[in-house]
C-alpha cells in the first residue's frame, strides 16, 4: 500500500513536473500531423522531396523509407515515435507490433506487395531455419505470451 | 475491490463523454475492414473441411471533442468461422489492440493518454492498460512516463500483482544528435519480471553520415542484453548501410512469465549472438533502384556461422505501381540452415480505362531448401489480387486468391474477399 501510494504521488509530482516543463518552451515545434495526401496532392514516402536531410528540427533523411525501411524502421521509431504519429496511426504499426494478432501482416494486407510485409509466401516452412539462425528477429514480435500464440500450437 | 476500482475508472471514462460538452464540433472517423477467407483443412473430426473466417478489424477515432485537443480512439478486431468447423481453438476470437482518451496539449507537445495503448519507444515495445503522460521539456529535452499493467499478461494467471512502468527521457540538438535514456520495469504476481534500461543515440556526422545506436541492459542480471548500431552514409549515388548487432540470449530473452516458453528455454543456452552486415542502394535512372544485402551470423557455442546474401532489382512507376524482383540465399554451415529465395512482385495502379479495375497485385515467391522439410525440398507461393473503390473512394473492394505447395500443404488454395470502409463526418 505505501509503495502504491509513493507511485502515485511520485507520478503526480512527474504530471506537474511536465506540464511545468511544457508551459516553458514550444519545444521542436513539430506539427502533431503531417499535411495529408490530399494536401499534398501526391503520395510519398521520400521525405526529401520537400525537406532538407537535416535541419534543426529534424533530421528529415532519417525517415526516408527505402526499400530497407522494415529493416531499419526500429532504431528511428524507438527514439522519434512522434514523427512516425505525424503520418502513420497505431493501427497501422498493430498489422506487425501488436499483442494478439491472428493474420499475418503480409495475409492480412494481402495485395499491397510493394510494401514487402514480413513471412510473405510459405514461412511455416522458412522460419524454421531464420528462426534457428536469428531468434531475435522473431522475439521482437513474438516475444510475449499472448504474440506468441500462434507459436504455441508446435512449441509449447 | 480491484475489479471495482476498475470497472469505476471505465464507467468514468465513458461519463467524461457523455456529459453536458462545449457545443464545438467533433470529427468522427471510421474504418472497417472485414476479410472473408476461405481455405481446406484437416481437422480433428473432418479431412479437407472448408474452413471460411471472417475477420473484423474496426477502428474508430473522434478527434477535437468538446474542448480542442481531446481525443478517443480505439482499434480492435474480431473473428468468427463461418462453417463452424473445429479447425480454430475458439470458432470467435478478437482482441482490442487499442482503447485510450487522448489530451494533445498545443504547448511543447503534450500528450496524455488514458487507456489501452502501445509504447513504441527506447527499451519499450509493449502494449499496457494504464496512463502515459509526455511532452517537450524546453528546447533540448523531451520526456515520457507510463505505469499500468502489461496487456500481454491479461490471460495469464489473473492481472492482480501485475504491473508496468517506465519512461524515457532523452537531449536533442535538432540536426545534431539525439540520446535517449530509458527504462521498464514489468511485475508479475508482485515479483519482478522483468528491468531494462537502455540507451539510444542518433548522430548525424558530417558529410551527410549518420549513425544510430540502441544498448540495452538487464538489470537483474546485471548485463548487457543487446547493442546495435548502423551507419547510414550516401558515397556518390550509392546508399550504404552497414550494421553491428549483438545479444547475449541469457540476457536479452527475459526468463519471466512475461517472456514466451519458447524464449524462456533459449536464455538458457548461454549463447551470443554477432551480426555484421550491409544494405547497399543504387538508383539506375529515374525508376529503377538495385539493392544488395549481406549479413554474417556468428555464434560464441554450438553454431558456427551463417550468411545471407541477397539482391533485388525495383521498377517503380507513377503512383504506387512496382514491379520488382530478389534473390536471396541463406548459407549455414549445416545443409538444415541453408536456402535459397525468389521472389517476384507486381503492384500496378495505373490501369487507365482498359480494365474496369483500380489495381491488380501479383506475387510470387520460389524457396529451395538445402534439406528437405517433411521430404519436399521447396515451396512454391503465388497470389494475385485485384480491387476497385466505389462510393467516391469510400468503400474499396479487394479480391485475392493464393496457391502454394510446400512442405506442408501439397496444392493448397485460398481466396480472401476484402471490404474496407472509411466514414468520416463532423459533429
Amino acid at each position: 500500500m505505501r509503495t502504491k501510494l509513493k507511485i502515485i504521488f511520485g507520478l503526480s509530482f512527474l504530471l506537474l513536473g511536465l506540464v511545468a516543463c511544457a508551459a516553458l518552451d514550444n519545444g521542436r515545434d513539430l506539427p502533431l500531423r503531417h499535411y495529408s495526401v490530399a494536401d499534398m496532392g501526391q503520395t510519398t514516402t521520400n521525405c526529401l522531396e520537400c525537406h532538407e536531410a537535416r535541419d534543426e528540427k529534424l533530421a528529415f533523411g532519417d525517415f526516408v523509407h527505402t526499400p530497407t525501411w522494415l529493416q531499419s524502421h526500429r532504431q528511428r521509431a524507438y527514439q522519434n515515435e512522434a514523427v512516425c504519429s505525424m503520418c502513420h496511426q497505431t493501427s497501422f504499426c498493430n498489422d506487425c507490433h501488436a499483442t494478439g494478432n491472428e493474420l499475418k501482416p503480409s495475409l492480412k494486407n494481402q495485395t499491397e506487395t510493394y510494401k514487402q510485409m514480413q513471412h510473405r509466401g510459405d514461412y511455416l516452412s522458412r522460419h524454421q531455419i531464420d528462426g534457428r539462425v536469428d531468434p531475435t528477429s522473431c522475439f521482437r514480435c513474438h516475444g510475449n505470451p499472448k504474440s506468441a500464440k500462434t507459436c504455441v500450437t508446435c512449441h509449447g | 475491490m480491484k475489479k471495482c476500482l476498475g470497472r469505476m475508472f471505465w464507467v468514468g471514462v465513458v461519463l467524461m463523454f457523455c456529459g453536458p460538452l462545449n457545443a464545438a464540433a467533433a470529427d468522427l472517423n471510421i474504418q472497417s475492414d472485414t476479410l472473408l477467407r476461405g481455405f481446406e483443412r484437416d481437422t480433428a473430426s473432418e479431412t479437407d473441411a472448408m474452413v471460411m473466417p471472417v475477420y473484423e478489424y474496426l477502428q474508430f477515432d473522434m478527434e477535437d471533442i468538446g474542448t480542442s485537443g481531446l481525443s478517443l480512439h480505439f482499434y480492435g478486431w474480431g473473428r468468427a468461422d463461418l462453417a463452424d468447423t473445429d479447425y480454430y481453438d475458439r470458432n470467435t476470437d478478437g482482441e482490442l489492440l487499442y482503447g485510450y482518451v487522448e489530451y494533445s496539449g498545443k504547448q511543447a507537445r503534450f500528450n496524455a493518454r488514458l487507456g489501452r495503448q502501445y509504447v513504441f519507444e527506447g527499451v519499450s515495445n509493449e502494449s499496457l492498460d494504464g496512463l502515459r503522460l509526455s511532452s517537450d521539456l524546453g528546447r533540448y529535452f523531451s520526456g515520457s512516463v507510463y505505469a499500468g499493467q502489461q496487456v500481454a499478461m491479461s490471460r495469464e494467471n489473473s492481472r492482480s500483482g501485475d504491473s508496468i512502468y517506465g519512461g524515457r527521457l532523452a537531449n536533442h540538438l535538432g540536426g545534431v544528435y539525439d540520446l535517449g535514456l530509458s527504462y521498464k520495469k514489468i511485475r508479475n504476481d508482485s515479483s519482478d519480471a522483468e528491468e531494462v534500461s537502455g540507451i539510444d543515440l542518433a548522430a548525424y556526422l558530417p558529410y551527410n553520415i549518420n549513425l544510430h545506436g540502441f544498448s540495452s541492459y538487464n538489470m537483474v542480471s546485471d548485463e548487457w542484453a543487446e547493442h546495435s548500431y548502423e551507419l547510414s552514409a550516401s558515397i556518390a549515388m550509392v546508399s550504404i548501410r552497414p550494421y553491428f548487432q549483438q545479444f547475449q540470449y541469457n540476457d536479452y530473452f527475459g526468463t519471466g512469465d512475461n517472456s514466451s516458453r519458447l524464449f524462456r528455454a533459449l536464455a538458457a543456452s548461454g549463447q551470443e549472438l554477432t551480426i555484421v552486415g550491409t544494405d547497399l542502394s543504387l538508383p539506375v535512372g529515374d525508376s529503377l533502384l538495385l539493392v544488395g544485402k549481406a549479413k554474417n551470423y556468428d555464434y560464441k557455442r554450438l553454431y558456427d556461422t551463417a550468411q545471407y546474401l541477397a539482391a533485388q532489382l525495383i521498377f517503380s512507376g507513377e503512383g504506387m505501381s512496382q514491379l520488382g524482383g530478389e534473390f536471396g540465399t541463406m548459407l549455414g554451415d549445416t545443409a538444415q540452415n541453408e536456402y535459397y529465395l525468389l521472389r517476384l512482385f507486381t503492384y500496378c495502379d495505373q490501369l487507365g480505362e482498359s480494365l474496369p479495375l483500380d489495381f491488380i497485385s501479383g506475387d510470387l515467391v520460389y524457396v529451395g531448401y538445402d534439406q528437405p522439410i517433411n521430404g519436399e525440398d521447396s515451396s512454391l507461393f503465388l497470389s494475385l489480387g485485384t480491387g476497385k473503390k466505389f462510393m467516391d473512394d469510400a468503400l474499396e473492394l479487394k479480391l485475392s486468391a493464393d496457391y502454394s505447395s510446400d512442405p506442408y500443404f501439397d496444392k493448397d488454395l485460398r481466396g480472401m474477399l476484402t471490404a474496407s470502409y472509411n466514414f468520416s463526418t463532423s459533429l
